[in-house]
């Protein structure tokens, strides 16, 4: 397995268990209508984003600085992922967007909550959309080395 | 088809004919990883100009005797 392949790997790992341990606080916690009321709630959601992000870029840069361990296909890959995580945080807003108005269309506001949902979970979804994107390249085995257009 | 199917390469049969040259010898050599080697063996990848030339060198053969071009028509 290439490092990055690997690095992508954990990179999947990682951000679902970070999601899910999210999710499981916000459920034993309360819900969305404790978060505002519950300090002690906020600062273990808060931990558990700052915790997180400080764990990803570790896992991040430990791996991709290993010298000569990355070549032109690596990059090629590291390069197309981008276009899988564009679509997956698109699709994410969209859902949120649309739930949203639903539930909260005839009291007429949002709880400030969801602004940290919207914000924490578009990070999460970009971060493994980019190891799937990029699992995905190698299993496609990148194909040529240039990006076919035109 | 994708130009990945279109061009073959015999990079199998020439590390063969070089002392049964191992993918990680031919990938350090060339200045890329196994991995990268493993896929250009088996079609999934076409390697860039630079690569196909690093290659080749390391063969001691030019370009052509270890890309081919398969032409449709």
């Amino acid at each position: 397995m290439a490092p990055l392949q690997k690095r992508a790997l954990y990179g999947l790992i990682f951000g679902v268990v970070w999601a899910v341990a999210i999710i499981v606080v916000f459920i034993m916690r309360g819900g969305v209508n404790a978060f505002n009321e519950d300090l002690g709630f906020r600062l273990i959601v808060d931990g558990l984003w700052i915790g997180g992000l400080v764990v990803y870029l570790i896992l991040f840069r430990t791996i991709m600085r290993r010298p000569g361990q990355f070549d032109e296909r690596d990059k090629l890959i590291m390069d197309r992922a981008p276009r899988v995580q564009w679509w997956a945080v698109i699709i994410a807003l969209v859902v949120w967007m649309i739930v949203l108005t639903e539930v909260y269309h005839d009291v007429g506001q949002v709880p400030v909550v969801f602004l940290f949902l919207i914000f924490m979970s578009s990070l999460i979804v970009s971060m493994i959309a980019q190891s799937v994107g990029i699992l995905l390249g190698y299993r496609r085995g990148a194909g040529v080395s240039h990006d076919e257009c035109c | 088809m994708t130009n990945a199917a279109r061009i073959k390469n015999r990079i199998r049969r020439l590390r063969f004919d070089h002392g049964e040259m191992s993918q990680q010898e031919l990938a350090n050599r060339a200045g890329c990883t196994r991995q990268t080697i493993i896929a250009l063996e088996q079609g999934k990848y076409v390697p860039s100009l630079e690569l196909a030339f690093q290659i080749a060198r390391t063969f001691g053969v030019t370009v052509e005797d270890v890309f081919q071009y398969e032409d449709n028509k």
